[in-house]
C-alpha cells in the first residue's frame, strides 16, 4: 500500500461491512422488537416492571451487580418427548406388543430401535417415556395411536442444557426476555449464580434484602461480598420497625439496634424479584409445567 | 546518545526496512479453504439470519417442527385460564364451590361421570336448581357460562374439571362440544334439576 | 500533504519535537497504571475478604473492577500506544512531529476525560456496558483528545519524506482510524438517553468490545512490532507481502468475532463470530510466522531491555489472539464461555501484549526524546522480568480457573458454593501475580516521574541562569567584571 488514502480505504471498507453486519443489521431486525404472545395463552411477554423493581434495575448497574452475575441461561439441546400416562385396562405386555405393531409405520420407523430399546427397559408401571428425541413427527404419530387403542400420553417438548438442568432457567433467554432493559445487564461472569429466574427461585423480597446485607447468613460458603451500606443500623424504638431485618444472632447488629433497608436496598431486591423469564414463547419452546391440584 | 540496552542486538538508529516477500501459497490457499468450510458451517449453523431462530435450533424448520402439540398438557393450561377466569369466581380456583354461590366440582358426580355429553349441556344451557350435588342441594341458578367460549376452549375447561382436584374422568374433545352445540340449537334455555336427571350421561 | 523538507534531519532532532507531547502522554499512562493495577488489585480483595469492603460502597467489586479495566485500558494502553505512535511516525517520515502543540492539548484532554470517567463509575455513574462504562461527559472527552493526537500523527505521516509506507504505517494509521470510529459509533448508539432496545445494546457493546480489545489493540501494538522487531534485531521485516496479506485478512476478518456463542441473540450473530474466529486465526499466524522469520538469527535476548519487552509482547499477542478465538469454537466455548477465562484473556491482551510492548516502547524512547539516560537503568531492565513474570502469574491461573469454573459448571450435580469456592484458590495465585506487576508498574512510574522531574529542574535552572545572566554581565560602573557564563 503506497498511500494513505488506499490504507484509508482499505480500512473503511472492512470497518463500514463490519458496522453494517453487527451494528446496523440487528439494529435493523432486532431494534424495533415488540411484545411477543407466550405460547399456547393469549398473555404477553415481557410486562413492564413497575415502581422499585424499575428504579431497582439502574441500582443493579450503579453497583455493578453484572460484574459477578450473568442474566442469561443457556440451552444445549430440545427434545419432543412421548410419555404414556396411564395404561387403562390394559397390562404392559399387551401394551408391548402393541406399540412394536405400530413400529413399521412409515414415520416412525428409523425410530423403531429407540422406542424399543426403551420398551425393553421399562419396568411396567407408569409413566413410561417411550421416546425421546428430535423427530416430532414421531411423538404426532405415537399420539394419535395410542389416543386411538384408548391409552392417556402426555407429549412434551423439554429443554435440556446444564444451566437449566442447574434451574437456573426452564428455557434459554432469548432477545424477548430484555426488551424493557435500559441499559441490559446481560454479565459476563459467572462468579455468582445466573440471575435470569431469581424471582422465582427466591421471591421473598425479604430474603434477597438478608442475602444482600449478609450473604453468608442465608449461603454458609457465598464469596460474595456483603452490601451494608445499602443498609442502615439504627436504633430500635420500642417496637422494631415493620421493615426490620430479621438476622441469626451471628449476624444482628449489638442489642438495641436494627437493620433497616434504604430505598436503594428496596428497590435493588424489588427488581431481583421481578426476574422470571419462564414464559414459553415461540423461539423458546417448551411444556411448562402444570399442576392441578 | 546513550544506548543503554547494550544486549546481543544492540539497535542502530537506521530505520528498520522491510523486504518485499509477498504471502507464500499455501496461506492463500488455508485461507480459502477456511473460507469454504466457514461457508458451510455458516450454512448449517445460521438459520439464515431468521430472527426467531436461536442456537440450538438450527434453521426456521427444526424451530416450527418442535413447537408444542395440542396434546393432553396444553389442553389442561389452556383449561386451567379458561377455568380461572370464567368459571372458578363462582366455583372457586379449588373447585370447592361456594356456599350460596356455587356447587362444588370437585368429587361432584355429574362432572366426573362416564359420559360427557349431559355435563357438556350445563355450560352451554344453563342450569337452575335444585340439584342434588355430592348428597347436598343447591337451589341457585346458572347462566350459560360457556355460551360464548370457542369450543376447543371449553373443551378444555371440560377436560380440566374432569381431571383436577382428585376428579378423574376422560376428556372432552372440541369435536364433542361441537354435537352438543348442535344439538342444542339456537336460543338456549336454561335446563332445571330434573331436566338435567333425566338426560343421559 | 506538504512536500517534504529538503534538508535531513536528525533523529535527535525529530526525538526533541516529541519531547514535550511524549511526556504528557507517557506521565499519565504511567500514573494510571499504577492506579489501575492498584484498584485492580483492591477488587479482587473482595475475594480473599468478602467483608472488607461492605461499608464502602466506592469500593465495591462491581465499581471497583470497571474502574479497574478502564483504568487500564483507557487510562494506560491508549495514550502510551499514542506517544509511541506519534514517535514511530515522526521517525519514519523523517520529519519532526507535525503540530506539537496539538498532542500536548489531545494528552490534557484525555487524562482529564479518565478522571472525571473513572470519579464517575466509583460514584456509581457508571453506564452498565462493558469497557465503555465512562459516562457521556468522559467520553467527549476523550473522543476529542485522540482526535487531536490523531490529526498530529496523521499530519506527521503525510510530510514523510520517503513516499512509499513501511508496514507498521498501515497498521499504526488503521489503528487510528478504528478507534475513532468504534469509540463514535458505541457512544452514539449506547449512551443516549433511547439506545435501541434490548438485548440489541448487549451485541453493540460486544461488537464494541472486540474492536477496541481485539482489533485495535491487535492493529496498534503488531504495528509497533513491525517497527521494533526489526530495528532491534538488525534485519529488515520478513516481507511486505506477507505484512499486507496479515493487515487485510486481520481488518476484514477480526472485526466480526465478538458475540459469544452462549449469547441470548438469534443464531446468525454467534454464528457470523465463529466463522470470523475461524478466519482470523490466519492473520494472527501470518504475523506470528512475519516475527519469527524477522528476529530468527538474532539471537536471545535475557538482559531485560526493549527488545525482551517487545519479543514477549509479539508472544502474548500471538497466544492471547488463539486463545481469545479458540473460545469461539463450540466445545470450548460450552465450557469457557461466562468464566473467569474471558476475563484472564482479556487483561493478557491488556497488560502481556498491549503492556509489554508498550512498556519496551516507551523504555526505548523515553531516553531519546530526553537525550539523557534512564535514571534507574537497572530497575527499566528488572522490570521486563518483574512485568512479565507478574503476567503469566496473574493470568494462567484465571485461565486455569476459568477451565476448572466451566468444566464443574456443565455437571449439574456440582452445587454452586464448591464451584466458586474452587476458584478461590486460583484467584489467590492471581493476586500475587497482580501484587509483581503493581512492583513493576512503579518501576516505569519511578523512570518516568523522574526523568520528567529532572528535565523541569533543569528547565527551571536554565530559566532562572537566563533571568540572572544579564545581573551578572552588567559591569559596575568603572569596573570590569569577570563574566559568568
Amino acid at each position: 500500500m503506497k498511500t494513505g488514502l488506499t490504507v484509508f480505504l482499505a480500512t473503511a471498507v472492512a470497518f463500514g461491512a463490519s458496522w453494517l453486519g453487527l451494528v446496523y443489521g440487528p439494529i435493523a431486525q432486532l431494534g424495533g422488537q415488540q411484545q411477543t404472545v407466550v405460547l399456547q395463552s393469549g398473555d404477553t411477554w415481557p410486562q413492564q416492571r413497575t415502581g422499585d423493581a424499575t428504579l431497582g434495575l439502574q441500582v443493579y448497574r450503579a453497583y455493578g451487580c453484572a460484574a459477578c452475575h450473568t442474566q442469561q441461561a443457556r440451552q444445549s439441546g430440545v427434545a419432543d418427548e412421548i410419555t404414556l400416562t396411564s395404561l387403562g385396562s390394559d397390562k404392559a405386555a399387551d401394551l408391548k406388543d402393541y406399540v412394536k405393531t405400530l413400529l413399521v409405520l412409515p414415520s416412525l420407523l428409523e425410530a423403531s430401535n429407540t422406542i424399543v430399546a426403551n420398551l425393553e427397559a421399562w419396568n411396567g408401571q407408569v409413566p413410561l417415556t417411550l421416546y425421546s428425541g428430535q423427530d416430532s413427527a414421531v411423538v404426532a404419530t405415537l399420539a394419535d395411536k395410542l389416543k386411538a387403542g384408548g391409552l392417556k400420553t402426555d407429549a412434551r417438548v423439554v429443554a435440556s442444557g446444564p444451566d437449566l438442568a442447574r434451574g437456573w432457567g426452564v428455557r434459554q433467554s432469548v432477545a424477548a426476555d430484555y426488551l424493557y432493559d435500559v441499559p441490559v445487564q446481560l454479565g459476563s461472569l459467572r462468579a455468582g449464580p445466573d440471575l435470569s429466574i431469581i424471582g422465582v427461585r427466591s421471591p421473598d423480597v425479604n430474603w434477597q434484602l438478608q442475602h444482600l446485607y449478609a450473604p453468608r447468613s442465608l449461603v454458609k460458603s457465598s464469596t460474595m461480598p456483603a452490601f451494608r451500606f445499602l443498609f442502615t443500623v439504627r436504633k430500635a424504638g420500642a417496637q422494631p420497625a415493620p421493615d426490620a431485618l430479621v438476622l441469626p444472632p451471628e449476624f444482628a447488629p449489638a442489642a438495641g439496634l436494627e437493620v433497616v433497608p434504604t430505598a436503594e436496598a428496596r428497590q435493588l431486591a424489588a427488581y431481583l424479584v421481578s426476574l422470571k423469564a419462564t414464559a414459553p414463547l415461540y423461539e423458546a419452546p417448551f411444556t411448562p409445567v402444570t399442576a392441578a391440584k | 546518545m546513550n544506548d543503554e540496552n547494550k544486549s546481543c542486538c544492540p539497535p542502530p538508529e537506521a530505520e528498520p526496512t522491510a523486504t518485499r516477500s509477498a504471502a507464500p501459497m499455501w496461506i492463500i490457499v488455508v485461507t480459502l479453504m477456511v473460507l469454504f468450510f466457514g461457508g458451510l458451517y455458516l450454512d448449517s449453523h445460521s438459520g439464515w439470519f431468521d430472527a426467531k431462530v436461536y442456537a440450538p435450533y438450527n434453521s426456521a424448520e427444526m424451530l416450527e417442527s418442535f413447537q408444542p402439540l395440542s396434546g393432553a398438557a396444553q389442553a389442561a393450561a389452556q383449561g386451567k385460564k379458561v377455568y380461572e377466569a370464567v368459571c372458578g369466581i363462582c366455583h372457586g380456583v379449588d373447585g370447592a364451590g361456594k356456599p350460596g354461590q356455587a356447587p362444588p366440582l370437585a368429587g361432584s358426580e355429574w362432572v366426573t361421570a362416564k359420559g360427557m355429553s349431559r355435563l357438556t349441556h350445563i355450560p352451554l344451557q344453563g342450569l337452575n336448581g335444585p340439584i342434588k350435588v355430592a348428597g347436598k342441594d343447591w337451589t341457585l341458578n346458572m347462566a350459560a357460562m360457556g355460551a360464548a367460549l370457542p369450543d376447543s376452549d371449553l373443551a378444555a375447561v371440560l377436560t380440566y374439571i374432569r381431571n383436577s382436584w382428585g376428579n378423574k374422568a376422560g376428556e372432552v374433545s372440541a369435536d364433542d362440544v361441537k354435537k352438543v352445540r348442535d344439538a342444542i340449537g339456537g336460543h338456549p334455555q336454561p335446563m332445571s334439576g330434573d331436566d338435567l336427571t333425566k338426560m343421559p350421561e | 500533504m506538504n512536500p517534504a523538507e529538503t534538508k535531513s534531519i536528525s533523529p535527535a532532532e525529530i526525538d526533541a519535537s516529541c519531547r514535550v507531547p511524549l511526556l504528557a502522554l507517557f506521565g499519565g499512562a504511567a500514573l494510571w497504571l499504577v492506579l489501575g493495577l492498584g484498584l485492580g488489585i483492591a477488587a479482587m480483595l473482595s475475594f480473599h475478604a468478602p467483608n472488607m469492603f461492605a461499608d464502602c460502597p466506592v469500593l465495591t467489586y462491581g465499581r471497583a473492577q470497571a474502574a479497574a479495566n478502564d483504568l487500564l485500558l483507557y487510562g494506560f494502553v491508549i495514550p502510551a500506544a499514542l506517544g509511541v505512535m506519534l514517535w514511530i511516525f515522526a521517525r519514519l517520515s523523517q520529519a519532526p512531529l507535525a503540530l506539537p502543540i496539538v498532542p500536548v492539548a489531545a494528552a490534557n484532554l484525555w487524562h482529564l476525560g479518565v478522571l472525571v470517567g473513572t470519579g464517575a463509575i466509583l460514584a456509581g455513574q457508571s453506564t452498565g456496558y462493558p469497557w465503555l462504562e465512562y459516562p457521556r461527559v468522559a467520553a467527549v472527552l476523550l473522543f476529542a483528545g485522540f482526535m487531536l493526537a490523531a490529526v498530529s500523527a496523521a499530519a506527521t505521516m503525510g510530510f514523510r519524506r520517503d513516499r512509499e509506507m513501511h508496514p507498521a504505517h498501515w497498521f499504526l494509521f488503521a489503528s487510528l482510524l478504528w478507534f475513532v470510529w468504534s469509540y463514535s459509533t458505541a457512544n452514539l448508539f449506547l449512551l443516549p438517553a433511547h439506545p435501541p432496545r434490548g438485548v440489541v445494546q448487549a451485541v453493540v457493546a460486544w461488537w464494541f468490545g472486540n474492536n477496541l480489545l481485539f482489533v485495535w489493540l491487535a492493529l496498534a501494538g503488531v504495528g509497533m512490532a513491525f517497527y521494533f522487531l526489526p530495528k532491534f534485531a538488525g534485519k529488515p521485516l520478513a516481507g511486505t507481502g506477507y505484512a499486507l496479506f496479515a493487515f487485510l485478512t486481520l481488518i476484514v476478518s477480526a472485526t466480526w468475532c465478538g458475540i459469544p456463542r452462549s449469547a441470548p441473540v438469534p443464531a446468525w450473530l454467534p454464528a457470523l463470530s465463529t466463522y470470523a474466529a475461524m478466519l482470523a486465526i490466519i492473520p494472527v499466524l501470518a504475523i506470528a510466522i512475519i516475527a519469527w522469520r524477522t528476529i530468527s538469527g538474532s539471537g536471545f535476548c535475557v538482559t531485560g531491555g526493549p527488545n525482551c519487552f517487545v519479543r514477549f509482547g509479539t508472544l502474548s499477542f500471538v497466544l492471547s489472539a488463539l486463545l481469545y478465538l479458540g473460545a469461539w469454537c463450540p466445545r470450548g466455548s460450552q465450557i469457557l464461555d461466562l468464566t473467569w477465562y474471558g476475563f484472564g484473556v482479556s487483561q493478557w491482551q491488556l497488560l502481556g501484549f498491549a503492556g509489554m510492548m508498550l512498556l519496551g516502547g516507551i523504555y526505548h524512547i523515553l531516553p531519546r526524546i530526553m537525550a539523557k539516560d534512564l535514571p534507574f537503568p537497572l530497575l527499566a531492565k528488572a522490570n521486563a522480568f518483574i512485568f512479565g513474570f507478574g503476567v503469566l502469574i496473574y493470568v494462567l491461573p484465571l485461565l486455569a480457573g476459568g477451565l476448572e469454573q466451566g468444566l464443574k459448571l456443565r455437571d449439574p450435580s456440582v452445587p454452586f458454593a464448591d464451584v466458586s469456592a474452587a476458584s478461590l484458590l486460583f484467584l489467590r495465585i492471581s493476586t500475587t501475580g497482580q501484587l509483581l506487576l503493581l512492583v513493576g508498574a512503579l518501576c516505569l512510574l519511578v523512570n518516568v516521574l523522574l526523568m520528567t522531574l529532572q528535565w523541569k529542574i533543569a528547565l527551571a535552572k536554565s530559566a532562572i541562569a537566563a533571568v540572572l545572566a544579564p545581573l551578572e554581565t552588567r559591569p559596575e560602573a568603572g569596573t570590569p567584571k569577570e563574566v559568568k557564563s
